[in-house]
């Protein structure tokens, strides 16, 4: 979209003998034209599809994650992670004793994970669609 | 007014302070001889200041910092903030996302969370095609108007139906839930603190286990963005759940972006129309303000650029003319 497409739009919407088409017809013709489509050539696309899907499920890998994990590890975040991994040692440890109050690591990972997402949130839409 | 009894107020303080000094004066030209010493007038100087600060400090300390009641874990954590592109002033919804979005809401939530304010026909244009929107609605029964005999049949949907929610009502929904209400997603994001962000942060904040020490109460899932981390929706989006007929990868983050956005458009349908009026409403009334500003140099042109003068009579005798 340029800025020629957006008057050409305006134009388009301003001229009174432009032509308001419903959305009916030419979204028949697309369904048809799939149908021709598929019928033709069942066989070639059930086996391309199959072997799409198995390479898909190997490949599908959720950026957030990656992103997310990448950042946990990075300087930036290295003092929430210090904290929280400190947390999560001394938490285990003392679950062993089963003694007083017990501490959990919601804080620490809450910092964490505030970190990591904030890191994460521009690269991450700069991936999705 | 306020300007007058301000000025009054500082008459009455210029009056008092003259007062005050004059006493000063009085009393100190009176009792010549015992004039305090530097060192007394120091120390009543300390003091005071001492007090002074010493009250604020108190003040500050019973009523200055706000109360948290709750712990960072009741709170839940806030959400991150997400460059959404709908969100911004120029932008309007991404509609091939929209269509993803709702695939995901039918094959994904809709088996628990309905979505009952929006009717068939508001997703033609924007979701779906007339055509799509109307088997869709076919696939659904509804009750038709009494018969003859007076009983209620049962018709295929048409577009001004609503799409139909998963359970009779709330109890029923309580009770396939374990007790916990799946809530109505047609308002969600108006409804939520964070709205967008909150909810995609909820969908795919899911940890893969909790922190250690954290309690799990029983049949509750932790996340840390909901309030209070225990959650009884479990994680319900992984990679590849749908299969996008625009054949986008469906990861859990993408799939996410684009229900939320979805949801987005369930809540504020009339978006895209309203910034399109606020642009139209920027751009006229800027146009005509200018032009009131013109109008207004035009007018007042003649009185801007009039000279009065004055011109004084001669002191002499002569007449003038």
């Amino acid at each position: 979209m340029g800025v020629w497409d957006v008057i050409n739009d305006l134009v388009e919407a301003a001229t009174p003998w432009g032509i308001a088409e419903a959305e009916a017809p030419p979204a028949e013709e697309k369904a048809e034209a799939k149908d021709e489509g598929s019928k033709s050539d069942d066989a070639e696309e059930e086996e391309a599809e199959e072997a799409e899907e198995e390479e898909e499920e190997e490949e599908l890998e959720d950026p957030k994650e990656k992103f997310e994990e990448e950042c946990r590890n990075s300087k930036q975040c290295a003092p929430a992670k210090h904290h929280f991994d400190e947390c999560v040692e001394r938490v285990t440890n003392a679950s062993d004793d089963d003694e007083g109050e017990k501490e959990d690591c919601v804080e620490e990972f809450f910092h964490l994970a505030h970190c990591a997402t904030q890191c994460a949130a521009p690269k991450l839409w700069a991936v999705l669609k | 007014m306020l300007a007058r009894s301000s000025l009054r107020s500082m008459r009455i303080l210029n009056g008092a302070r003259n007062g005050t000094t004059a006493v000063a004066k009085r009393s100190i030209s009176s009792s010549g001889p015992s004039i305090e010493s530097p060192m007394k007038l120091n120390m009543a100087a300390a003091a005071s200041t001492a007090l002074a600060i010493g009250s604020v400090a108190w003040y500050y300390h019973l009523y200055g910092p706000t109360a948290h009641a709750g712990s960072p874990a009741e709170e839940g954590l806030h959400a991150t903030k997400y460059p959404w592109v709908h969100e911004q002033w120029f932008k309007t919804f991404d509609h091939q996302a929209l269509r993803r979005g709702f695939q995901v809401y039918r094959e994904v939530c809709m088996a628990c969370h309905s979505l009952t304010r929006i009717p068939y026909r508001s997703l033609v244009g924007t979701v779906l095609t007339v055509d799509e929107a109307k088997a869709m609605a076919e696939e659904n029964e509804y009750d038709s108007e009494p018969n003859d005999e007076g009983e209620i049949e049962k018709r295929p949907g048409k577009l001004s139906d609503y799409i139909p929610a998963p359970y009779k009502n709330d109890e029923a929904a309580r009770a396939a839930n374990n007790g916990a209400l799946p809530p109505d997603l047609s308002l969600i994001i108006k409804g939520r603190h964070g709205g967008c962000d909150y909810v995609f942060s909820l969908l795919t904040g899911y940890p893969d286990e909790p922190p250690a020490g954290a309690q799990v109460g029983a049949g509750l899932n932790f996340n840390p963005y909901f309030p209070g981390t225990g959650i009884a929706m479990a994680r319900v989006l992984y990679d590849g759940l749908v299969e996008y007929e625009d054949e986008t990868p469906a990861t859990t983050s993408q799939m996410a972006k684009d229900v939320v956005e979805f949801l987005n458009w369930a809540a504020e349908p009339e978006m895209d129309d309203r910034k399109r009026m606020g642009m139209k409403v920027l751009a006229v009334t800027s146009v005509l303000f200018a032009l009131s500003v013109w109008v207004k140099r035009y007018k007042w042109a003649s009185l801007k650029s009039r000279k009065i003068v004055y011109d004084p009579p001669k002191v002499s005798n002569k007449t003038r003319n």
